[in-house]
């Protein structure tokens, strides 16, 4: 007896299973396309760091003050600035990033003094060299301005 | 099947290497197996490939640098070890996160630990040959990865929490996604059931397979759901609750047996318990600061010690930290679940069959990095 039931709601069990399959392909494709759709970023992405630009002095803020170098916990950051005038602060003029060591924490973002560090939205950044992945920000922003 | 080789007659022993590239080892795991025929005699758990030495960097960084190390140690439910670590280094130094931090950090830790069982869910079922639910289950993870996406950045590695609150506020948005998912995953139930539990060839594979019992449990450290399906109510969320786990009415689903029928049946309960306490923490989420007011970048606690243990998807997870006043903790130790959870597989591996190892092996939801760290 104990056979047959087995057999039947064993059976059963399957045909259930078929069911909820058959069901699926009616259902409406959740997959996205990739290369061809794409999804809109999340606004709190974490792309790599990029300088940001301040409207009202048309430049970066880095005073090169080096927090953000001390606080990054792959050694990713190397920020070097000089005095521009005797009595004004630090200007930064290099900002090297390797982003193929970064984490993507966002510490460095976050402790930022001047708040002039942000995320980029980029997330296609592969290269055939691991020198693709080392950045001078100020140079980028220099290029994306002009 | 078993009674027949009761005996077995042990002359043509050999030896087979599970892993440590197997589709079904999960990471980088390699078992040793010595076999008779197709019987298990003896199992040997190697580990060790995945070793990056996370403890030792926890010692040569500041506390805030070790945030981002925590949620690699188990990338499959980070945002637990990256809340847990806040909540120990909180302990040790005295902060005190606002209210809504917490309720927000309860959030999405029950979050991640779906998202967490449903890859289980999905690659378990994989391992024992069906491929259909491991489809259904990602589309339903990435729901979840949608939504923690949105509010911290990452969809893995999260690094959400922060000594004294979170990196950014939830919003509408975010609460109106998750009672939609709570939503949606009750209304998948019937379908995983359907498609999954009364199956009769899953049934049969995990029925009376790899029974871990009470004694054996104690005896290894075995923790998580594979110690509640032994029957151990056994949850630091009840038993010494942390953070706000105190406030939630949830229950700690237990199974009879401990076969891989109950670690199933437990966990996929975890999650209906986990949506409970996401709905009633949305709830009772209060208004306020998500973080205190001054950003803590380079903490410095006392000198003294903590242990702090927490539930992580997988067991009883801790961090054990020494400080001696400095901004670098003296000593940084975790104590990993699935470390016991897969060396109790030494006895359960023995007399059953190679197909029954890979059932077992996935059942107990093990993740090397985590043990290896």
């Amino acid at each position: 007896m104990g056979y047959w039931k087995d057999i039947v709601v064993g059976g059963w069990s399957l045909v259930e299973g078929m069911k909820v399959t058959g069901r699926a392909l009616f259902k409406p494709v959740v997959t996205v396309q990739y290369p061809r759709q794409r999804l809109e970023l999340s606004p709190a992405y974490r792309g790599h760091i990029e300088l940001k630009v301040f409207p009202e002095t048309g430049t970066h803020g880095c005073i090169a003050c080096g927090t953000c170098q001390r606080v990054c916990p792959s050694g990713v950051i190397k920020v070097q600035g000089v005095k521009q005038h005797a009595r004004g602060g630090k200007v930064a003029t290099h900002y090297v990033i390797d982003f193929t060591r970064c984490s993507l924490c966002g510490l460095c973002v976050e402790s930022c003094p001047t708040q002039t560090l942000q995320f980029s939205t980029e997330y296609e950044m592969e290269g055939p060299s691991r020198w693709d992945g080392v950045v001078d920000l100020v140079t980028r922003m220099e290029e994306s301005r002009s | 099947m078993a009674e027949h080789f009761a005996e077995p007659v042990r002359q043509h022993l050999y030896s087979l290497n599970l892993g440590p590239q197997h589709p079904s080892t999960h990471g980088v795991l390699r078992i040793l197996l010595t076999l008779d025929g197709e019987y298990i005699v003896e199992a040997d758990p190697v580990i060790g490939y995945g070793h990056r030495g996370h403890e030792k960097m926890g010692e040569n960084r500041t506390y805030l640098q070790f945030m981002p190390n925590t949620s690699r140690i188990d990338y499959l439910s980070g945002l637990l070890f990256n809340h847990g670590f806040c909540l120990a280094v909180e302990k040790l130094a005295g902060i005190e996160p606002p209210e809504r931090a917490r309720y927000i950090r309860v959030i999405c830790a029950e979050l991640n630990r779906i998202s967490s069982h449903l890859l289980w869910f999905g690659t378990y079922l994989m391992d024992l040959g069906a491929f259909t639910p491991f489809l259904y289950c990602f589309d339903d993870r990435e729901n979840i990865l949608d939504i923690l996406d949105r509010v911290s950045g990452s969809r893995l590695t999260y690094s959400y929490c922060r000594f004294g609150g979170v990196t950014r506020d939830i919003d509408d948005v975010f609460i109106e996604q998750t009672r939609a998912f709570v939503k949606r995953l009750r209304s998948r139930w019937k379908d995983y059931h359907n498609l999954v539990t009364k199956n009769v060839i899953f049934i049969h594979r995990t029925r009376d397979v790899g029974v871990i019992d009470k004694d054996l449990a104690r005896r290894f450290g075995v923790t998580g759901p594979n110690l509640r399906a032994a029957g151990v109510p056994f949850d630091m969320r009840k038993v010494e609750p942390y953070e706000v786990y105190d406030r939630f009415d949830f229950q700690i689903p237990v199974g009879e047996k401990g076969d891989a029928l109950d670690r199933y049946r437990v966990r996929l309960e975890e999650m209906e318990q986990s949506c409970r306490i996401i709905e009633q923490a949305l709830d009772q989420l209060p208004d306020g600061p998500y973080r205190q007011e001054r950003v803590r970048l380079k903490v410095k606690p006392p000198r003294g010690e903590v242990y702090f243990a927490f539930e992580s998807a997988r067991g009883l997870t801790a961090y054990y930290l020494v400080s001696d006043g400095s901004p670098y903790p003296y000593r940084c130790h975790v104590r990993v679940p699935s470390f016991g959870n897969l060396h109790c597989l030494t006895e359960v591996f023995r007399e059953t069959l190679v197909a029954d190892a890979i059932s077992i092996l996935g059942s107990i939801d093990i993740v090397v990095p985590e043990i290896d760290r």
